[in-house]
């Protein structure tokens, strides 16, 4: 199975690299849009900011976006996550518009949110039913607000807003926590979305 | 709801993990990568490689420790000690941390906390903050803690937060290696200032202080070393204290 990581600037894949890399899998780290959907697995990975990802994505947008909705298994973490919406409030630019919403920031005193916190799936979720994950690391300032909640895969609180903690869209799924960095069950879930995301 | 973190700190020299007391009288205690890989099976939240060597060439081997460090580790990582600009935080993130402490560097320039967190995210950019206490205040220490600045303490702590940390790394100077209890006093007052997470640092000999600086020091995270590398006590005797006094924390 052809795995490949778009690598839209800064931040580290190294963990995420090796959590995915496992035995059947043929692991690619790709800077360009275009050729990153040339794969049987697409992951957004999850640091950096989504103006400067926005402008990185901007020359592919429209065929990542139509692989996708053609039924590519997509992963989004964090930023990663954010960059399937339409836009943010963080920065300019447009995102995938894979889900229909926006990206705002997080309404709490203490931002970033950095540290683990719940993540509370929504009854029937496949990916969570194969992995369950209670807690994650979430390190984020800003969080989805999908225009359907019917979207919302898996719930968390901080302070008081409640925001989505994964989204999902037929093969597409967006976490905003980091699953590479939630430890075992972590990597757990980054394995089980390998096999169940292929699957409609 | 955000638990409370246990945060293990290795300090690194010439590629080892090594501690001292009051930055001085360092003993060698491992291998980094062993280590840190040790403490996240044994429920740690979150690593902290402090690199405190005294040359670039002992320095040099940071971003290779880090490397290999991050493809073994599934949970944050922190690097600091010796980072002078955002270059330097992006070569650290490239390397494999996840956030990048600044120190000197950020007194001597503090432009580098914006430019850093305009370029990486404020929830990469850790701003870690010395003190001493004169009286009623804290002064800001630079250089490992030999060199004083006129910066108070909490003042500083909250500008740094303005230019864009993410999170604070606060260490008493004067608790730090004589395990007698984190500097509640210190932890509070920056706590109280600042609206990112605080980690509270240096003093921590016992379960008991490190539920005190959560439940009096208002700290988000505890950073421990010594009394685990020595065998004291384990992050799991730690979290099961912190639990029994009805502290939120991620089971291991």
């Amino acid at each position: 199975m052809r795995v490949t990581i778009f690598d839209y600037g800064a931040g580290n894949l190294h963990s995420l690299a090796k959590a995915l890399d496992t035995t059947d899998v043929s692991l690619a780290i790709e800077t360009d849009p275009v050729r990153a959907v040339e794969t049987d697995v697409l992951v957004l990975p999850g640091v950096g900011a989504f103006g400067a990802a926005a402008e990185r994505l901007a020359s592919g947008r429209g065929i990542m976006r139509d692989a996708i909705q053609r039924g590519l298994p997509t992963l989004g973490i964090c930023l990663g996550m954010q960059l399937l919406f339409d836009a943010s409030d963080e920065g300019a630019g447009e995102g995938l518009g894979v889900i229909a919403g926006r990206v705002t920031r997080l309404n709490a005193a203490r931002v970033p949110q950095i540290g683990w916190n719940d993540v509370t799936p929504v009854a029937g979720d496949a990916l969570f039913a194969s992995a369950p994950l209670s807690m994650a690391y979430y390190a984020n300032s800003f969080v989805c607000r999908p225009t359907d909640e019917l979207a919302v895969a898996a719930w968390t609180t901080h302070e008081g807003d409640r925001f989505p903690a994964a989204v999902r869209a037929g093969n597409t799924v967006g976490l905003q926590f980091h699953p590479e960095k939630s430890s075992a069950a972590g990597v757990q879930l980054l394995h089980a979305f390998l096999k169940t995301g292929v699957t409609p | 709801m955000l638990t409370k973190r246990v945060v293990v700190c290795l300090d690194v020299r010439g590629g080892r993990v090594v501690k001292g007391t009051s930055f001085v009288n360092l003993r060698d205690v491992g291998d980094p990568v062993e280590l840190a890989t040790r403490y996240e099976l044994a429920g740690a939240d979150e690593i902290v490689l402090l690199d405190i060597s005294a040359s670039a060439e002992e320095r040099g081997t940071l971003l290779d420790v880090a490397r290999r460090t991050a493809e073994r580790l599934f949970i944050p990582l922190t690097l600091g000690g010796g980072i002078r600009s955002a270059d330097d935080v992006g070569s650290a993130l490239r390397a494999g941390a996840d956030k990048v402490s600044i120190n000197s560097a950020a007194v001597v320039r503090p432009e580098v906390l914006t430019e850093s967190a305009r370029r990486f995210g404020s929830q990469c950019v850790v701003a870690s903050i010395d003190a001493k206490r004169e009286g009623s205040h804290w002064f800001v220490h630079v250089k490992g803690g030999r060199e004083r600045t006129e910066l108070d303490a909490i003042r500083w702590a909250a500008e740094c937060v303005r230019r864009g940390a993410g999170e604070i790394l606060l260490t008493s100077i004067d608790q730090d290696g004589a395990r007698t209890g984190y500097d509640i006093e210190l932890t509070r007052a920056v706590s109280s200032a600042v609206d990112v997470p605080v980690v509270a640092s240096g003093g921590a000999g016992s379960l008991q202080h490190v539920c005190d600086v959560f439940q009096h020091g208002g700290a988000d995270a505890a950073l421990v070393a010594g009394i685990l590398h020595d065998g004291i006590t384990t992050v799991g005797e730690i979290k099961d204290a912190m639990r029994r006094v009805h502290l939120m924390v991620r089971a291991a």
